[in-house]
């Protein structure tokens, strides 16, 4: 009997010892514990050049914002309902952390990546070199993604955001972002050193090319400090000043393009205009009105061709838009150009016909950039149709025409540079709706849902998910900014 | 192990020797008997035999066969045969028998030196005797315990077959809310007193002879959020209720104690039958079949409105006929025609008109009979109902059991195979169990069982806003449209012939597939292989002392495939949900989960009037999941090729996933027991999980029950029984897999480039373990002799420090963060009521009925936080846990109020509150309840069970969508003017209006408080539904009263089948869901959802009820 109770205490002080293995269950075998920093740079280097170009509505909807496209059937985005969808809450999400498919939330990847990266002890000052330059890079990254956010929203959380620690983060004044952006790239642009290496082939952009890094440094610097020039005309001065003269891009080799290679990684126009086989979106005749009036050879790298004719047995091609914001049959209007929506179409974050289009505006603000108006404005639209495929004759023989030659265009130096920015930056949504907002042309539609030319959106109103989960904060940015509407204008926006 | 069998011979030779009145014989025989029994020492002295006849109390019912008696307090016992006899050897000093019954109560008898015995057995309402399956698989007085528990025999499961026994269970338990979401083969919510846990998984567990058994929901984010998907049902599904001896429900923590954490939402335990063994029968059979038909419940599907065809509004054209297309001469004689709109999902075009004659889709197809003819405009002779078909079940089964003195086996075989309403439907399921037990020593009893299931599924319905046709059907649709024109189309065919073509010369869908296409085309298929076993030992050391060790396994191996066919409209399919026209993907999944138990029990009555039972055990659990999604990517290259290698592109890298977890239980367990009349249980349970953090991985609990069975204080007749009960536990609940340690996540890489990106939650390595304390009281009190009773518990839960991915800012940098934090607290009150109102001449009535009340609260969560988003859905709905309200509230827009009337905007329609946060409703009913009624007379029964739920909310999806595409009677009606309300507006506010003018004026005033007095069109998709309106506008309320179950039953005479050596034989009509006698939301059932789990309280495309009614035929052999 007794050794049955020894079986019995042995049985149990066996036990004792499994937990050994207990740490080990606990442990996701299937994803990594430690990774390269620079593997959190490539991708969210990916992402941030996907969230910039995709036209989804849930998460980039400013092509429709900007009137650019227009829907076919469910047109509640182009009448600019941008709450059904809480749009708002996945622009946060696509920034700050990505989505359910993992997709996205560059900016912690971009913090995560410089944590690890920080963390290295390079062997050799070549490397230490590489790792200044790494570190910088990933700066300006940040500062064009912060950019975004504030002309998107204004306020935002800034100074205690990508913390989790702080889970309910402050929101930053716009303005005083814009300066810290500023401060940043000069500190970027101090310590990134063009004779180094830096991220080699794992920079996706520039294959880890330090020089364009420093051009593009400046041309950000160009781009934040023209749309200062409104609200602190000082500031912007010496900011595109600075930037002009420390070099901007040159040629459209410069630009911060992602060539998309296709298959997983195709460029997401693709993905939400041919692969998912639905017909949304056409393009709008806001803008196809206005390069018909204008015969811009564009058009037939933006649009397609499409039948207009009323006569039995007539065809009549032309480049016709979808009427903003109204309920247009696909089949009755120019579609979006293969061009645009091939797979491998590359992706633009910055591209140096809009820094020419940011000379042309200081050069008519007085800025000292070392060229005439006329000059950056001829160079701009030049570069524009020679990157979209023109030819040097098209383009010559548009910029002569009187309705575009910057002599005899009409209107303001804003409406002449407004209008050509505006076309040349098509595939670019947000950055044409911050040209519309900054220089107030071309003249927009009005969707039916509006009755004033004023309830276009200046701003897009803060996510739900702000409401609920950051509330106390959100109410405070709400109240600075002067109310959480799509009317309040963002602090550039003085006009 | 001769010697016995020397003296079974001997003893059965002395039986015959007293039938045949040999008293010489048997002189010689029993003293032979006495010198083999001296020769050993422990077996029996003495022995007599006693024979009798079990009979029950029930008029009709006449001998129980299969009953057991048993010498109290020993393992001797038999079985009674066909005839209810029974012949027992007992050793002569024996006292006492014990006769015992499934559902009737144990009868202890003395023997007082007869030797035949009869008993009459009564029914077990709540006897004094009933004996309960508590945790663990231990069995106990009820009567001892301090806390509900509630059992129902086979009889509750089997009465009525379906693919998921857990459906027939609804109803019939207090405290117990069960919710069949209407999917075929569909996951079920099974929650005991309410949900506890904010995030994690708030199901009963379930347990087989002690043994748990994974009850998981496997459907992906994707379905459970309504996108799109298949509902692959929960895997307690895979219990044959044909297995089932009867179940036991423990309600509370304290009733669980035992189990650990995975008990803290309730248990239910189920008893499976055993073999028996029947001296001079070695094998029973018994056959069962069973066949059911089911039809849809109309009042669970859309009436359409007949008036108005395709289209969105009268935009289409100019001229008489805005709403059709007008561009194109089809016939080519010279005149433009009218066309339809074909891409537009939506009936808010053309008025009907016999005499207009338009070009529908099928006059551009060359195998229709109405190829390059125009038709006249009218609603499709054949609607959406039409597509449904009988749905045909067939249940047929086998038990077999038997047994030898010392071994006793069971082995049962059912199998079902269900069509379902929608075409290409087809579940099956098998299962084989085999049972057995070996009495290897006197003392040392050996059981082993295996249980092996295969389950096949095909074409199971789609789920979700995507890609669903029920979607189309509720929500998407042009009622010009005649279904049998599509079925006829695909059959000629075997394309896509959709209604929803891109254009008249462009058939590629636009947003919809011909629905015969989805079905024969774009099915589902999976499988799920499984192993359920366990080997126990039982050895009694003395007779106060006895160990237990038992090793169980249950395994599975599920494959999941999916197809989308080249051709099909683009929806979100495979890894990372990409959208694609179309795709295989492939879910497999392994699970396996092993348990050594072992238990020492110990009891011993102190004195005469006080009794101990104790209890130290130990529970080693390991549980592993390996699971592997994977899809092609960006389409299939060759047509109806589902393979991996058919892939487009190459692969995206598969979703997996390895998660083990081990946890290591150490129990102990006392009961007092005073004069039969006072009892007191403490519990007292270490947890080592693996899924906590090294410094915090072994925590403690305790509970803590009494009761007091005051009817032995008071000894009244009319008092059967009065019991009062009382009982505090705690149970400590561990983490989900993996949220201690941070990882980051692969992505497919670039040109060559590794990616990989921060998770969206960040875990957490200082997490603690979670706690759920109760308070439970009961009182329990029978009448006239059980004639009346009730059962009363008012109970009151609380799960702190909840382990839980609280959502954050995702300015933070992640969507959630896991910590301790936050509360749910549920209160409730249960009924349990019977009663025998009517009782004469073979005669009898029975009524049960049951009554729960939970009050669910979320006390608190993370500090600063308001609110758990528990999902966002479409429509800008979420589900959420908000402080302060019940859990599961749903939110959205609301209107705006003024004065208590709605606030309309300057261009007439109403305004929307500007944040989507207002509660609108929640998940939880107020009450529910069910009551059973048995009528029994000679060989008739008849049962039939209502079952009622008040209250919760839900949101329609399909009427928020359906409303705005105009498809719903709702749509179409008179004005205020006495106009169609679909004719134009015509006029002003300021003018005034045409009387000829259609439109409303909505019912509610402008900002500035003066009356609304723009009339708008009710003509185009504004109106009606989501566009003009808030979510509340579609909230309804989910109460309903179903009349869930009717088995009319006729037993065929004894002395009728007795020729035919037959047993038992009964022939049954069952029905189930036959009839909703009442509900509040429109055209669907308001139980049904996308699938089990948290996120309830929305609904889209759902499909509708189905009516059950069959015949079940038994015979026992």
């Amino acid at each position: 009997m007794k050794a049955k109770y020894l079986i019995l205490i042995l049985f149990f002080a066996s036990l004792v010892s499994c937990t050994k293995k207990f740490e080990e269950f606990n442990t996701d075998v299937k994803n990594p514990a430690a990774v390269p920093g620079e593997a959190l740079f490539s991708k969210a280097e990916m992402s941030l050049v996907d969230q910039t170009v995709t036209p989804d509505v849930n998460l980039n909807v400013f092509k429709l914002i900007s009137q650019y496209w227009t829907e076919t059937t469910y047109t509640d985005e182009a009448n600019y309902n941008i709450v059904n969808r809480t749009i708002p809450d996945d622009i946060f999400q696509q920034y700050f952390v990505g989505n359910v498919s993992k997709q996205g939330g560059f900016l912690e990847d971009f913090k995560e990546a410089a944590r690890l990266i920080g963390l290295e002890n390079p062997p050799t000052p070549a490397d230490d070199a590489a790792k200044t330059n790494k570190l910088a890079i990933i700066e300006l990254l940040n500062v064009y993604s912060f950019q975004n956010l504030v002309d998107i929203f204004g306020n935002v959380p800034y100074s205690q955001a990508l913390d989790i620690t702080k889970i309910a983060p402050v929101y930053d004044d716009a303005a005083t972002i814009y300066q810290d952006l500023l401060t940043r790239i000069d500190a970027a642009l101090g310590n990134l050193d063009a004779t180094s290496a830096s991220f080699g082939s794992a920079d996706i952009i520039y294959g880890g090319d330090v020089s364009k890094w420093i051009k593009f440094a400046n041309s950000l610097k160009l781009k934040i400090g023209i749309t200062l020039s409104d609200v602190n005309p000082t500031l912007a001065q010496s900011t595109v000043q600075a930037a002009v003269s420390g070099g901007v891009f040159t040629s459209s080799d410069d630009d911060a393009v992602l060539l998309y290679p296709g298959g997983i990684h195709s460029n997401p126009i693709w993905s939400l205009v041919v692969q998912n086989g639905r017909d949304d979106f056409v393009p709008a005749n806001t803008v196809i009105d206005l390069m018909n009036s204008l015969s811009d050879p564009r058009r037939s790298f933006y649009f397609t061709l499409v039948d207009t004719s009323s006569e039995q047995g007539v065809v009549k091609l032309a480049f016709s838009g979808g009427i903003y914001g109204k309920s247009n049959p696909f089949t009755k209007y120019s579609h979006i150009n293969p061009l645009i929506s091939s797979p491998t179409f590359p992706g633009t974050l910055l591209s140096y016909e809009e820094v020419l289009f940011y000379e042309a505006e200081a050069s008519a603000r007085s800025f000292s950039v070392g060229g005439t108006q006329r000059d950056f404005y001829d160079a701009a639209i030049t570069a524009s149709i020679l990157s979209w495929g023109g030819t040097p004759d098209q383009a010559a023989a548009y910029i002569a025409q009187p309705s575009v030659a910057y002599a005899t265009a009409t209107g303001t130096w804003q409406q002449k540079i407004g209008t050509q920015a505006y076309i040349a930056l098509y595939n670019r949504g947000l950055e044409g709706w911050t040209e519309w907002r900054r220089l107030d042309f071309p003249i927009f539609n009005m969707p039916p849902s509006i009755t004033d030319y004023s309830q276009i959106p200046k701003r897009f109103t803060y996510p739900v998910n702000e409401q609920t989960l950051n509330k106390t904060n959100y109410a405070s940015a709400s109240s600075a900014i002067g109310g959480d509407l799509q009317s309040t204008r963002i602090f550039w926006d003085k006009f | 192990m001769t010697r016995q069998l020397i003296l079974h011979i001997l003893i059965k030779l002395v039986r015959m020797c007293d039938e045949l009145k040999i008293k010489f014989m048997k002189k010689l025989l029993i003293s032979l008997v006495l010198a083999v029994v001296a020769c050993g020492s422990t077996l029996l002295a003495q022995t007599k035999v006693i024979t009798g006849t079990v009979s029950s109390s029930v008029p009709g019912e006449g001998p129980v066969i299969g009953a057991a008696a048993r010498l109290k307090g020993t393992s001797i016992g038999v079985l009674t045969d066909v005839n209810g006899k029974y012949s027992i050897t007992v050793p002569q000093n024996s006292t006492t028998l014990e006769f015992s019954f499934v559902g009737m109560k144990t009868q202890e008898v003395e023997i007082a030196g007869r030797a035949v015995v009869d008993v009459v057995l009564e029914t077990a309402i709540q006897g004094l005797q009933e004996v309960v399956v508590t945790a663990l698989g231990i069995s106990r007085e009820k009567k001892s315990l301090g806390y509900a528990t509630q059992s129902v025999s086979n009889d509750a499961v089997t009465s009525v077959k379906t693919d998921n026994f857990v459906n027939t269970l609804s109803g019939k338990l207090a405290g117990v809310d069960i919710k069949a979401n209407g999917n075929m083969g569909g996951s079920t919510n099974i929650i005991i007193r309410g949900a506890k846990s904010l995030t994690g998984n708030n199901q009963a567990l379930f347990v087989v002879d002690g043994v748990p058994i994974d009850n998981a929901i496997t459907n992906n984010e994707g379905e459970l959020t309504g996108r799109s998907g298949y509902d692959y049902g929960n895997t307690a599904s895979d219990i044959n209720p044909d297995d089932i001896e009867s179940i036991d429900v423990l309600k509370g923590a304290a009733a669980s104690a035992l189990y650990g954490a995975r008990a803290a939402n309730g248990v239910i335990m189920i008893t499976t039958k055993k073999g028996s063994y029947q001296p001079g029968k070695s094998v029973g059979v018994t056959l069962s079949s069973n066949v059911t038909f089911g039809v849809y419940d109309k009042s669970t599907f859309p009436k359409y409105q007949q008036s108005y065809g395709a289209g969105y509004g009268p935009f289409y054209s100019d001229g008489a006929h805005p709403g059709l297309e007008h561009y194109v001469d089809v016939n080519k004689d010279g005149v433009i025609d009218y066309t339809v709109p074909f891409y537009e999902d939506a009936s808010f075009g053309e008025k009907f008109d016999p005499n207009l004659l338009v070009y529908q889709f099928d006059a551009f197809v060359p195998e229709s009979p109405n190829y390059g003819k125009a038709t006249p405009w009218v609603a499709g002779a054949n609607g959406p109902g039409s597509f449904f078909q009988t749905a045909v079940s067939t249940t047929n089964s086998i038990d077999i059991t038997g047994g030898s003195e010392k071994t006793t086996f069971r082995v049962g075989y059912t199998n079902l195979n269900q069509t379902g309403i929608l075409p290409n439907s087809l579940l099956t399921k098998n299962s084989v169990t085999l049972n057995g037990t070996y009495n290897i020593l006197k003392n040392l009893k050996v059981t082993a069982f295996a249980n092996y299931i295969n389950d096949t599924g095909k074409g199971r319905n789609q789920t979700g806003y995507n890609d669903n046709v029920m979607g189309s059907f509720r929500q998407w649709f042009e009622v010009n449209v005649d279904i049998n024109m599509l079925k006829y189309l695909f059959n000629q065919t075997g394309q896509n012939v959709t209604w929803n073509r891109k254009t008249y010369n462009n058939p590629t869908p636009n947003y919809w597939d011909s629905p015969y296409w989805v079905r024969y085309k774009n099915y589902e298929t999976d499988g799920r292989n499984r192993l359920i076993g366990y080997t126990q030992a039982d050895y009694k050391v003395t007779d106060w002392f006895s160990l237990m060790g038992r090793v169980s396994v249950d395994e599975y191996s599920e494959l999941q495939e999916e197809r989308k066919a080249v051709g099909s409209v683009a929806g979100e399919f495979g890894v990372g949900r990409p959208t694609v026209t179309s795709g295989y993907s492939r879910l497999t999944r392994n699970y396996l989960e092993t348990n050594a138990d072992f238990m020492a029990t110990f009891k011993k009555d102190i004195t005469s009037n006080l009794n101990i039972n104790g209890l130290l055990g130990s529970n080693v659990r390991r549980q592993k999941i390996d699971q592997v999604f994977e899809s092609t990517n960006n389409g299939l290259s060759v047509p109806d090729v589902y393979a991996l290698s058919n892939s487009v592109d190459p692969m995206a890298p598969p979703e997996e996933l390895l998660s083990k977890i081990g946890l290591n239980g150490y129990f102990a367990s006392v009961s007092l027991g005073y004069h039969n009349m006072l009892y007191l249980d403490g519990t007292y349970r270490v947890d080592q999980s693996s899924t906590l953090p090294k410094n915090s991985w072994t925590y403690q609990y305790p509970s803590v029950s009494g009761s007091f069975l005051f009817s032995e204080l008071v000894k009244q007749n009319w008092l059967s029984l009065g019991k009062l009960r009382l009982n505090y536990a705690e149970v400590g609940n561990d983490a989900p897999f993996a949220s201690v340690l941070d990882t980051y996540v692969p992505v497919a890489p670039f040109t060559g480039n590794p990616l990989v990106t921060v998770p969206n939650t960040k875990n957490n390595a200082n997490l603690k373990p979670e706690r759920t304390k109760s308070v439970e009281a009961g009182l329990e009190m029978n009448f006239f002799k059980n004639r009346l009773g009730f059962d009363l518990a008012l109970y009151k839960s609380n799960t702190v420090d909840q382990i839980l991915p609280v959502t954050v800012s995702y300015a933070t940098g992640y969507a959630a963060k896991f910590v301790n934090a936050g509360e749910i607290q549920n209160k409730g009150v249960e009924l349990k009521f019977t009663v025998t109102p009517l009782k004469f001449s073979g005669f009898q009535w029975d009524l049960t009925a049951n009554w729960t009340r939970n009050r669910n609260e979320v006390v608190s969560l993370e500090q600063g936080i308001e609110n758990l988003q528990l999902a966002s859905l479409q429509g800008g709905v979420t589900i959420n846990a908000r402080v302060g309200e019940p859990y599961g509230t749903i939110q959205g827009t609301d209107y705006v109020f003024l004065n208590g009337q709605r606030v309309v905007g300057p261009d007439g329609y109403y305004l929307q509150s500007p944040t989507s946060d207002v509660v609108l409703g929640n998940i939880n009913p107020k009450w529910k309840g069910g009551i059973q009624n048995v009528f029994s007379y000679k060989n008739v029964s008849l049962s039939f069970l209502i079952d009622a739920q008040k209250g919760g909310s839900i949101f329609s999806l399909d009427q928020y969508y359906g409303q705005a595409t105009g498809i719903y009677p709702t749509t179409v009606f008179t004005n205020d003017l006495g106009n169609p309300v679909r004719n134009p507006v015509i006029g002003n506010p300021t003018d005034g209006y045409d009387p000829a003018s259609g439109g409303v004026i909505l019912k509610g005033v402008f900002a500035d408080g003066t009356p609304n007095n723009i009339r708008v069109a009710a003509n185009d998709y504004r109106l009606f539904g989501y566009y003009a309106n808030p979510n509340s506008a579609f909230v309804y309320d989910a109460s309903y009263v179903k009349l869930r179950e009717v088995v009319l039953t006729y037993n065929f005479p004894k002395a009728l089948i007795a020729r035919a050596s037959i047993a038992g034989a009964s022939l049954s009509f069952v029905g189930s869901n036959l009839w909703i006698l009442h509900k509040n939301l429109p055209y669907a059932d308001p139980e049904a959802s996308q699938s089990g789990g948290n996120i309830q309280g929305w609904q889209t495309g759902t499909l509708p009820a189905v009516r059950n009614y069959g015949f079940s035929l038994k015979v026992q052999f």
